[in-house]
Formats: C-alpha cells, sequence, structure tokens
C-alpha cells in the first residue's frame, strides 16, 4: 500500500479539523455542513467507481436511493429496527450495484451512460406505481425515524461516517486492485491482455461502490427523516453530484470532498443575498469558470499553490 | 500603466470596503430594529409562491405600520426559496430555523416539499402556516400526534375537503344537468396527480353516479398533447378530468386549438391566476377546473378587496392578483401575530392553543362569505364524519352559512372572462360546454 507517516498525520488533520467544527462554528453552519459531508460521501462513492474504471454513471442515484428507501421501508412501514435496517439497505444496494453492473460487461461510454441513466428514469417511475403503500408514492414518506436530534449530533454523525468512508476508499485504491481498476479506465483491452479478470474487477468497483453509495444513502434519509422520488431520482440531484467531483477533481479522493463543501457553502451563502434561483446562475457560473480554469479541479489548483510555495521557499 | 492599474485597484477596493461597510452597517441596523422575524419558505419563481410571499409582506407592512404586534415590536421578513424541491425545502428549513432564528414560518409551498421540512417543523418547533399544501396526510399527522404538530396549521381546505365538494358538483352539474355517466382522467404524473386522482376516482361513481373508463397518466414535460387526447376519445368516455399543476397552461391551450370534441374540467393550476387567458395566447376558453377561495372570478368582500387594491399598487409584476394563498399568507400572517400577541410569544403549545381560536369572519352584503378559522380537536365535520384539526375551516353543505365552501368551480368563458360556475350560491356564471363540443 506504500504507506508514509504524513498519510495518517494528514488524514489525522482532516479528521481533527471536521470534529472540531462544532467547537468554531454555528450550528446553521454545522447543518450546511451536513449536507456537504453527505453530498462529499455520494461524490466519494461516484468517483470510485466512474472516476477510476472510466465506466462514467449517470445511474448513481438508483443506487442511493435503493439504500435510502430500503431502509426507510423497513423502518417506517415493518418496524425494524434501526441497526438492521441500514445493514440490509447496504446489502441490497450492493445488489444494485451489481444490476448495474450488467450493461458494463457489454457496453461501455456513452452508451452505458445513458443506459445507467435509465435505470434511474425507471425506479423513479417504479417507486411510483409499485407498492405505493410501501414508497409512499410520488409524495413519498415523512416521519422517517431519525439517528440523532439537532445540529450538532447530526453533524457528529456524518462527518464521522465521511472521515471513516473517505479513508476506507482512499485505504482501496492504494491496494493493487485499485491500481487495476486504475489501468481498465486508461485501457481496459490491455489489463485484460495482461491476464487479469476485468469483469471481477469491474464488479469489484461496482460493489464497492454501492457500498459506499447505499451506506450514504440509508444514513442520509435516517439524517432528513423524509424521502421522495423527486428529490433522489432526480436528475439535478445527479448533476450536482457529477459537478461535486468534477470540480473538486475526480480520480482523487478529497478532490471530490473538496468538491462537495465547495459547492454547497457556495449555495448557502449566496442565499441571504440572492434568496431565489439567481444563486444558481452564479454557482453555475462559479462552477464553470473554475473547470475551465482547472478541469482537474479545485485539488489540482492547491497542489499547484502547494508547488509554488515550496519553490518559492527553496 | 503600473501606476494606473494600481489606482484602479486601490480605488475598487476602497469602493468595494465601503460598500461593504454601508450594507453591513444597513444591515446591523435594521436587524437591531427587528424584533420579529418571520420567514417565509417557498418557491420565489412562481405565481403560487410569490403570492404567499406577497400576501405576508403587506400584512407585515401593515401590522409594522399600526405600531408593530406585542408591545410594539417590528417583523421583518426572511425568504427561504425552495425552487419546489425537496431536499432545498429542508434545508431552507433549516436555514430559517438555525441560521436566521426566525419565530414564525409562512410557507408557499407544494405537497411533497412540505412533507420533506415537516420533521424539521417538528424538530424545532417553530409555529408554521401552510397556505398552499392541502395534503389531507399532514391534517392526519395532526389527529395521530397532537404534540408533535402543535407548531403546524393548514389554511387551505385540505384536499380531500376540495375533492368531496367537486363530487356533488359532478353530481349536481355534470352527471344531472350535463348527462355525462363516464370520465377518462387525465393526470400528470407528481404527487398532486397523485392525490387528486385517487380522491377523484374513489368517490366520482359511487356518490356521483359517473364511471371512471380510464386514467391517462402524461409526464410533466408533456408538449404534445394530440395521441393523449385521441386516446382519451377512444376511451368512449363523455368527458375528460384533468389533473394538473404544472404546465397546465399546455394541455388546456392544445384542448382548444384540437377542438377535441370532448368537455373537460378537472382541477387546472395555471387557470387559477388571471395571467392564464395570456399564457394560452387567447386559447383557453371552456376550460373550468376546481380552485380553492378566492379564486378569480370569485366576487370579494370588501376586506379581501381592500388587500387586492393593495396589493395591485405595490406589484406590477405577475401575478396581477394573487392566488387564493395570497389571501390566506395576508389573513393567517395577522392571524399568527394576534395568536402570539395572546399567547405571549411564539412558545409552540400556547400559540397553537391561541391559533385555534383565531376566527376571522368576512361578510358580503350582511352574508358570511369568507372565514379564516380552523377546525378544533374535537369537531367532526357531518358530510365526511371525521376531524380537521388545525385545517382552514370550510363548509360542505349549501347554504354555506357556517364558513365557505372548500372550493369553488371556475370556468373561462371564449370571449376570456372568468366566472364562478359552483356552487350556485358563489356563482357569477353558467357552466356551458365550449362551442365545438356537441352536447349530450
Amino acid at each position: 500500500m506504500n504507506l508514509r507517516w504524513y498519510h495518517f498525520l494528514l488524514w489525522a488533520a482532516f479528521a481533527a479539523t471536521l470534529m472540531l467544527m462544532p467547537e468554531l462554528v454555528s450550528k446553521g453552519t454545522l447543518r450546511t455542513m451536513i449536507f456537504a459531508c453527505y453530498l462529499a460521501i455520494f461524490a466519494v462513492s461516484w468517483d470510485l467507481l466512474s472516476g477510476r474504471t472510466g465506466y462514467i454513471s449517470f445511474g448513481h442515484p438508483f443506487l442511493i436511493g435503493i439504500g435510502a428507501y430500503t431502509t426507510a421501508i423497513l423502518s417506517k412501514r415493518f418496524d425494524v429496527p434501526l441497526e438492521l435496517s441500514i445493514p440490509i439497505a447496504v446489502v441490497v444496494t450492493m445488489i444494485g450495484g451489481l444490476i448495474v453492473l450488467l450493461p458494463a460487461l457489454r457496453i461501455k461510454g456513452s452508451y452505458f451512460a445513458l443506459v445507467t441513466l435509465a435505470y434511474m428514469e425507471l425506479i423513479y417511475q417504479l417507486t411510483q406505481v409499485v407498492r405505493p403503500d410501501l414508497t409512499g408514492g410520488t409524495r413519498g414518506i415523512s416521519g422517517i425515524e431519525t439517528l440523532t436530534r439537532g445540529a450538532v449530533n447530526g453533524y457528529y454523525l456524518a462527518a464521522t461516517l465521511l472521515i471513516i468512508l473517505t479513508i476506507f476508499s482512499w485505504a482501496l485504491m492504494r491496494t493493487r486492485i485499485g491500481t487495476a481498476l486504475w489501468a481498465i479506465g486508461m485501457n481496459e483491452e490491455s489489463v485484460r491482455g495482461s491476464g487479469l479478470s476485468t469483469t471481477k474487477l469491474k464488479c469489484f468497483a461496482f460493489l464497492a461502490s454501492a457500498f459506499v453509495a447505499g451506506l450514504g444513502g440509508a444514513f442520509y434519509v435516517h439524517y432528513l427523516g423524509s424521502i421522495a422520488p423527486r428529490a433522489l431520482f432526480d436528475i439535478n440531484f445527479l448533476f450536482t453530484i457529477l459537478v461535486a467531483v468534477l470540480i473538486g477533481g475526480a480520480g482523487t479522493i478529497i478532490g471530490p470532498v473538496m468538491g462537495a463543501f465547495f459547492l454547497v457553502f457556495l449555495l448557502e451563502w449566496l442565499r441571504p443575498w440572492l434568496p431565489g434561483a439567481e444563486r444558481y446562475f452564479i454557482y453555475g457560473l462559479i462552477a464553470l469558470v473554475i473547470y475551465m480554469y482547472e478541469p482537474k479541479g479545485i485539488i489540482r489548483i492547491f497542489s499547484n499553490l502547494l508547488g509554488k510555495l515550496r519553490g518559492a521557499n527553496k | 500603466m503600473k501606476y494606473i492599474k494600481q489606482s484602479l485597484f486601490e480605488s475598487v477596493v476602497t469602493k468595494s470596503v465601503t460598500a461593504s461597510f454601508a450594507v453591513s452597517t444597513a444591515l446591523f441596523a435594521s436587524a437591531a430594529m427587528a424584533d420579529i422575524k418571520v420567514g417565509f419558505i417557498g418557491s420565489l419563481s412562481s405565481d403560487t409562491g410569490l403570492s404567499t410571499l406577497r400576501g405576508a409582506e403587506i400584512a407585515i407592512e401593515e401590522l409594522n405600520a399600526a405600531g408593530g404586534v406585542m408591545d410594539g415590536q417590528k417583523i421583518t421578513l426572511v425568504k427561504a426559496d425552495t425552487g419546489e424541491d425537496v431536499t432545498e425545502g429542508i434545508k431552507a428549513y433549516e436555514y430559517l430555523a438555525e441560521s436566521e432564528e426566525v419565530d414564525f414560518i409562512i410557507s408557499g409551498s407544494i405537497d411533497d416539499v412540505s412533507l420533506g421540512w415537516l420533521p424539521r417543523m417538528q424538530e424545532f418547533r417553530i409555529p408554521t402556516l401552510d397556505t398552499w399544501t392541502s395534503y389531507i396526510g399532514i391534517i392526519d399527522m395532526v389527529v395521530e400526534d397532537r404534540e408533535a404538530m402543535a407548531p403546524y396549521f393548514m389554511n387551505i381546505a385540505s384536499d380531500e375537503a376540495l375533492a368531496t365538494l367537486y363530487i356533488n358538483f359532478g353530481k349536481d352539474v355534470l352527471k344531472d344537468k350535463m348527462g355525462f355517466n363516464s370520465v377518462v382522467i387525465l393526470a400528470e404524473d407528481t404527487a398532486f396527480g397523485e392525490a387528486i386522482t385517487g380522491l377523484v376516482t374513489e368517490a366520482l361513481a359511487p356518490v356521483a353516479g359517473i364511471e371512471v373508463a380510464d386514467i391517462i397518466t402524461y409526464d410533466i414535460n408533456t408538449v404534445d398533447f394530440a395521441p393523449i387526447f385521441s386516446k382519451a376519445q377512444d376511451s368512449g368516455a363523455d368527458f375528460i378530468y384533468q389533473v394538473s399543476s404544472v404546465n397546465s397552461q399546455v394541455m388546456s391551450s392544445q384542448y382548444v386549438k384540437l377542438q377535441v370534441p370532448m368537455a373537460m374540467t378537472g382541477v387546472n393550476v395555471s387557470a387559477l391566476g388571471l395571467e392564464y387567458w395570456e399564457d394560452t395566447g387567447g386559447a383557453g376558453g371552456g376550460i373550468s377546473t376546481l380552485s380553492p377561495v378566492p379564486s378569480v372570478g370569485f366576487e370579494l368582500d370588501p376586506v379581501s378587496q381592500a388587500f387586492v387594491d393593495t396589493y395591485q399598487e405595490k406589484y406590477d409584476s405577475r401575478p396581477v392578483v394573487p392566488h387564493f394563498n395570497g389571501f390566506n399568507a395576508y389573513h393567517g400572517l395577522k392571524q399568527a401575530m394576534a395568536a402570539a400577541e395572546a399567547a405571549g410569544g411564539f412558545e409552540a403549545e400556547a400559540w397553537s392553543q391561541e391559533m385555534l381560536k383565531q376566527d376571522l369572519v368576512l361578510e358580503k352584503d350582511g352574508k358570511l362569505w369568507l372565514r379564516y378559522g380552523f377546525w378544533g380537536y374535537d369537531e367532526v365535520e357531518e358530510v365526511t364524519n371525521r376531524t380537521y384539526p388545525h385545517n382552514a375551516r370550510f363548509d360542505l353543505t349549501a347554504p354555506y352559512d357556517d364558513a365557505q365552501p372548500s372550493m369553488v368551480v371556475i370556468q373561462w368563458m371564449e370571449d376570456g372572462k372568468p366566472g364562478v360556475v359552483y356552487p350556485p350560491e358563489y356563482a357569477t356564471a353558467d357552466f356551458s360546454l365550449p362551442s365545438w363540443v356537441p352536447a349530450k
């Protein structure tokens, strides 16, 4: 895994910074950070799959939604305790990940992206018409049991989950499997030619991504306390995840996290001055400028700055 | 050149800092004067959302001009846009509660958005008045958990009450007067579409004696309704029941342009505003829709008329006349402040008890015309035989001497004028078929 002492130091600093936040910022800001944490988890899970293997999935809300709906239905409709409903939701999401994998065995590129988009649309329709007594139909489910109450507790939970999942994803990507997944993204035929089973590797990537998405989705719904198909199986939700990854820096772990925090905070900071839809225009404009300035994302801007500082000190 | 750039830079920085200081000072000054903070949650880009917002703004201006409330405290308004998005609605509620720390929230949210932020309302326990959501499931939550839902009030008749009276229209007018025996429902695939379709299908046949021949669900982004109208005609039904809250003008204008030879009524949200005629390019004649009161074409009592006059003086953009929820916001906000005055603040339980006592009766020509009050916990509505705690008071039985009807049916005539066609006590016009539709 090629671990260095400074890796531990940086991760410890990252975790400590997040954990110190409740002492430093207001409850309103913590609420914003909770959403940023969950968006970061979804962005990391998308990047685990698409940022590495190059299989651009537009169906990621499908996986998040499976996790969220499974635990919501189990806990609300069948009184299953959350200790059980959340793990079940993760397992069901991983099965969902295998369903998304199926087209990846035959197609790739834009065709794969469109097929996965169809998954999202399909489940959007299904949740409304199949057993609306369970899914709540188009209105969804309200009054879902929440894991915590209050901004501070909600934040600690979301931040802890983010820390665990990012370290997990980072460690995973530093293994030989992670390297092989990178290689698939660069040249799948070469990987196959070297004797590795790309099917198994892709299967692993889809499962790992679904695991993170399912866990994030399950905790997310038990933070929100409500769920509706329009909130999850929505193209805007998908774009928010994609923009967070792209603006932060695809193919990295911290990049999507930075992108998620940047996007969520940008929108919230604009709210008092531009309460209406105008803030989305500014948000889009800033995202576009950053992406055009540095297509490899905010993380690259930071690393360039760091490089310049080092150069200046020499 | 360097000097010029530097000067320009310095000038910009100086001006920015000065401007920021001025803005901050102004904001600080206004915050210091503000004693009561009201939050608006809803869409800032829809006519319905703006109706609630503007109704609240006028009520606040009037209350402040009259010396404020609760020992002369002034009220300020903070806006949080939901964009009609569920997650944005939750963020907006959190923003109002924890960043702005508002005392009271007035909502112009649609059904699933309200359902999204309801757990937050239960957590923060901020008194909240919904002026647009009519979902009966929320009133059921008040019935089931009185304590948790104490801060919540809905001052529009719930959809069950709307549908119940609409069924009477089905029986009295569509069945008995027009002779219609079957209907095909064209419903959009939204929460609203599903709810209204469910209520109508459950009651039309058993109560009004009208069979549902088919239900056609369409996507809200549909732009070509010709195949859908063809399918509706193929169903063999006598008339179309439209359930449309999003882009309703597209469907109705195509109905008129295609001269579909079937009558069409139902719920058409775009027809609830005076802009409807312009939005359809004049192709909106003959369309009728259920509407909460007051609607377009609805005669107003002097108090409500004065509100509309003030509204039109103050705003020159659409909606030129507030939708029903604008009236709800105007009267409801004043009632919420009066309740706070009586309760000595906004503590949820005490405020809720006082809010239940609010009762504004508006008369026209000596007759009860509109009533802004709420159903109590133990009051059973006679027609539906159930309770509606915290829901707007409505009357389902003529002559509507306890409160206004839960809804009226309005129709846009082919000359571009809207009128109320049902119930007769509030009617200003007769229900008629479009000129191209043959009588049965």
